[in-house]
This record gives structure tokens, C-alpha cells and sequence, in this order.
């Protein structure tokens, strides 16, 4: 096993199991067409919450695709193979989550103009919200993977998961839904956008390494 | 190529049960050593500790001489670890699977793999369609797909046929004689292998 030769396989694995990113992309669109639906459709309503609710959509997806992320790595073996391929750990959960990462997020990014749309979201200024699920999703996906490693050796850690998730998501959605709520209204917002890259790096960075530690500590 | 792994009084805890103390054995190139015990005797954690992801209370290993209790990199880079699971990916082909393992193998080689595994009918199968017998094939096909001076080989008969036991005895008695070494757990008979047995009592 090399690097390239795991990436590829990640990526395989997920262009086949369509279904699990399918779903996500649904779950989101779903969460979006229940706040008109659901709560009040008039653009009073709609404009103003539009990056809330397209972020807690995003949020909630991402939870989802990433829960249970090295389950079937802990199941088949897989896990051991990593360990024991004398490649690094942490790389090797980086490698992952960037597959996952680019496989949620572009379909995502594809159906958004419509969504925005529906939410009365001013065309001119999807280029902000794009911005800030570039620059902050990274950070969710990253942090995910913290937890989904965290439950690995557990039968039923979905809702351990999220409870230790969840509290970290919310300054991302904080300054992301910052961001956007500043564009609109006429103000800067490259201070937002600036510290959501931040977070994104930190996790990056730090994410690979807890994961990888906490993979090791559950597999003996 | 000349190898010698040695363990160096091993004790190892698990569930604050002790599976060994002061155990001592070497491995060296043309060496086949057998880890016998019942089940739960420790023979799975014993390699799990060997290769560095169960912590040791105590003990040492070194590889040709040099001490590697601490950082088992220069192990990992030279061996092949087959599980209970071997980590075949269910949604990937057999072709695929192998080649996540061994990119560097030449189509030929895979063929040939494929053929002394007895699975040249199934390269493009997914896995989750094989076997539990012809999955296992697919994890040892990797012994004829990449040259590692030690295996750990964690009861690789369990569902393999007459043919496939054969043909493991063959592959392992060739990686002996090219000079590898081999560390294996199994209950079954050995036919045609004289192993050096490290035994674990309880
Ligand atoms: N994942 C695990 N977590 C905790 N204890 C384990 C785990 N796997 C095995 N054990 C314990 O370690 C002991 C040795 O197990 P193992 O090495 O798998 O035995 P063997 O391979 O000889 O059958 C057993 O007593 C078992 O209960
Ligand atoms: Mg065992």
C-alpha cells in the first residue's frame, strides 16, 4: 500500500457507494424546502435567515456523512492494515476526510444556487455564502473526524458522537452565518471569512493527529 | 537477505489478565516459528504486540540487532500482518483490493497471483460476493504479490480448502528458503512445515 494506491481505493469506494452521498445531498435539500414550508415563506422571513438555515442544513449533512466514516475500515480489518503498513496514520486519515470532503461538498455547492434562490438569497452575493462553506466546511469535516475515530470500537456511538461534535461546530456556524449576515447588509466580512480559514487550518492540522491517536488507542 | 527479529522477555496485560511473562523467542531468516495456545491464550495479541499497537508492560525487540521497542517503523516496512479480517474492502473488485495493497505488482504478477489463489475467475467480482474461503485467498494473494523478509500470519487456514493449505505450505516453505522469515498461529496440523513452536500457558 502507498498513498496514491489508498487514495484511489477511498475514492473508489466512495463513486460506488453512491447511495451514502446521495442521502447527504438530499438530507440537505430536505432540511432547506422544511423552513418555507414549515415556518413562514414570505422573503421578510426567508432573506434574512438564509445563511442560518443553509448552514445548519450543511451542518447536519456533514454529521451525517461523517459519523460512521472508519466504521467499515474497523470492521473489514482495514484499520489494522493502516497500522501496519508503516505509512503515517494521521496522513492516512487526511487522505480520507480530503475524498470526503470534496465528495459532499461539490455536489452541495452544485444545488445551492437554486436553494438560494428559493430562500430569496440576493444572487449577487452567492459568491459570500460559497466563500464560507469553502473556507468552513473544512473544519467540519476535520473535526468529525475527530469523534467518528473517537467511536470507533463503539456498537452505538452515533449520538456520543454528537454530542462530542456538535459543541465544536458552532463557532464555525457562528462565523460563517457572520459572514454572510454582514454582506448583506452593506459590511465587511473578510474579518469572518478570515478567521473561518483559520479554523479550518488549526483543524486540519491538529484533526489528522487526534484521530490517528485515538484510532491507535481503539484498536487494542 | 538475512533477518532476525528478537523478543526479549514480553509481558503483556490485557483486561489485567497476563497472557505472557518474560517471554523470550528469535525469528531469523529461514525460520518458520508457530505460536501455539488455546483460544484466548494471547497468540493474536502477541503479534499485535509485536508490531507495536498493544502496549508491552515490559520487554524489548530488537530487529537485526538494533532496538526497536520504541519505534517499530523499520519492522512495519518489512513485513506482511494477515489478520482474523484481512482488510478486503467488500465494494471493491478482487483486482482492485489487490492493487490497493500492491501497486507496485505488474499485471502478470497479479494474473499469476490470481491463478496460484485459485481466483482467476473472479478477478473482477466485488469481494462482498466471495466466500469467507475466497476472501481469505485474497488476502494471501498478496504473499506472491510483494517480497517481505517477515510474515504474520494470524491463523491463515481458517477457511481455506485442502488446495489453498497446500498451496499456503508451498508459498510459505518458498519464503523460507529464499531466506524470509514467518511467524504463524494456527491449531492445524502442519503437513509438510517443521516449525519452532512458542508456546503460550496460561
Ligand atoms: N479487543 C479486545 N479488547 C480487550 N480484550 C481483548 C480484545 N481481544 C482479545 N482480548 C482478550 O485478550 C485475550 C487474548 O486474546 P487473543 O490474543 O485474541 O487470543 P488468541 O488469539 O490466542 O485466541 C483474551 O483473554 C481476550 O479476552
Ligand atoms: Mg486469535
Amino acid at each position: 500500500m502507498n498513498y496514491r494506491s489508498f487514495l484511489k481505493s477511498e475514492w473508489l469506494t466512495l463513486v460506488r457507494r453512491k447511495q451514502d452521498t446521495i442521502n447527504a445531498l438530499l438530507f440537505f435539500v430536505m432540511v432547506i424546502l422544511l423552513f418555507p414550508l414549515g415556518v413562514d415563506p414570505s422573503k421578510a422571513f426567508l432573506e434574512p435567515a438564509s445563511g442560518g438555515i443553509v448552514w445548519c442544513a450543511v451542518a447536519l449533512s456533514i454529521l451525517m456523512a461523517v459519523e460512521s466514516m472508519y466504521k467499515e475500515d474497523f470492521n473489514d480489518g482495514s484499520l489494522e492494515q493502516w497500522l501496519t503498513s508503516g505509512l503515517s496514520l494521521p496522513y492516512l486519515v487526511f487522505l480520507k476526510v480530503f475524498v470526503q470532503w470534496l465528495v459532499v461538498i461539490v455536489p452541495l455547492l452544485l444545488v445551492l444556487p437554486l436553494l438560494a434562490n428559493m430562500l430569496f438569497f440576493p444572487i449577487e452575493q452567492l459568491m459570500v455564502m460559497i466563500s464560507t462553506l469553502l473556507l468552513g466546511t473544512p473544519a467540519l469535516f476535520f473535526i468529525g473526524a475527530i469523534g467518528s475515530a473517537l467511536t470507533v470500537s463503539l456498537r452505538r456511538g452515533a449520538v456520543l458522537m454528537l454530542l462530542l461534535i456538535l459543541p465544536l461546530y458552532i463557532p464555525v456556524i457562528i462565523f460563517a452565518t457572520g459572514a454572510i449576515r454582514a454582506a448583506q447588509s452593506g459590511m465587511s466580512y473578510s474579518g469572518q471569512l478570515a478567521i473561518l480559514a483559520a479554523i479550518s487550518l488549526t483543524a486540519l492540522v491538529l484533526s489528522p493527529l487526534m484521530a490517528a491517536l485515538s484510532i491507535k488507542a481503539s484498536m487494542n | 537477505m538475512s533477518v532476525n527479529l528478537q523478543i526479549n522477555n514480553f509481558w503483556i496485560e490485557r483486561n489485567e489478565r497476563q497472557l505472557c511473562r518474560d517471554l523470550s523467542f528469535s525469528v531469523s531468516d529461514g525460520e518458520l516459528v508457530r505460536i501455539a495456545g488455546d483460544n484466548g491464550a494471547g497468540k493474536s495479541s502477541l503479534i499485535k504486540a509485536i508490531l507495536g499497537w498493544i502496549p508491552i508492560e515490559e520487554g524489548l525487540i530488537r530487529l537485526n540487532g538494533e532496538d526497536i521497542t520504541h519505534n517499530r517503523d523499520l519492522l512495519l516496512f518489512d513485513q506482511i500482518y494477515l489478520g482474523h479480517t484481512p482488510g478486503i474492502k467488500s465494494i471493491l473488485s478482487v483486482n482492485e483490493n489487490l492493487r490497493m495493497y500492491c501497486p507496485n505488482a505488474s499485471e502478470v504478477a497479479l494474473n499469476e497471483a490470481l491463478q496460484q489463489v485459485n481466483l482467476e475467475l473472479f478477478d473482477d467480482t466485488p469481494a462482498a460476493q466471495l466466500s469467507a474461503g475466497q476472501k481469505r485467498r485474497v488476502a494471501l494473494a498478496r504473499l506472491w504479490l510483494t517480497k517481505k523478509r517477515i510474515w504474520f500470519l494470524d491463523e491463515p487456514f481458517t477457511a481455506l480448502d485442502a488446495h489453498g493449505v497446500a498451496a499456503l505450505e508451498a508459498k510459505i516453505q518458498s519464503q523460507l528458503e529464499s531466506g524470509g522469515a514467518v511467524v504463524i498461529t494456527t491449531h492445524q496440523p502442519l503437513y509438510h512445515l517443521s516449525p519452532k513452536t512458542v508456546e503460550l500457558t496460561p
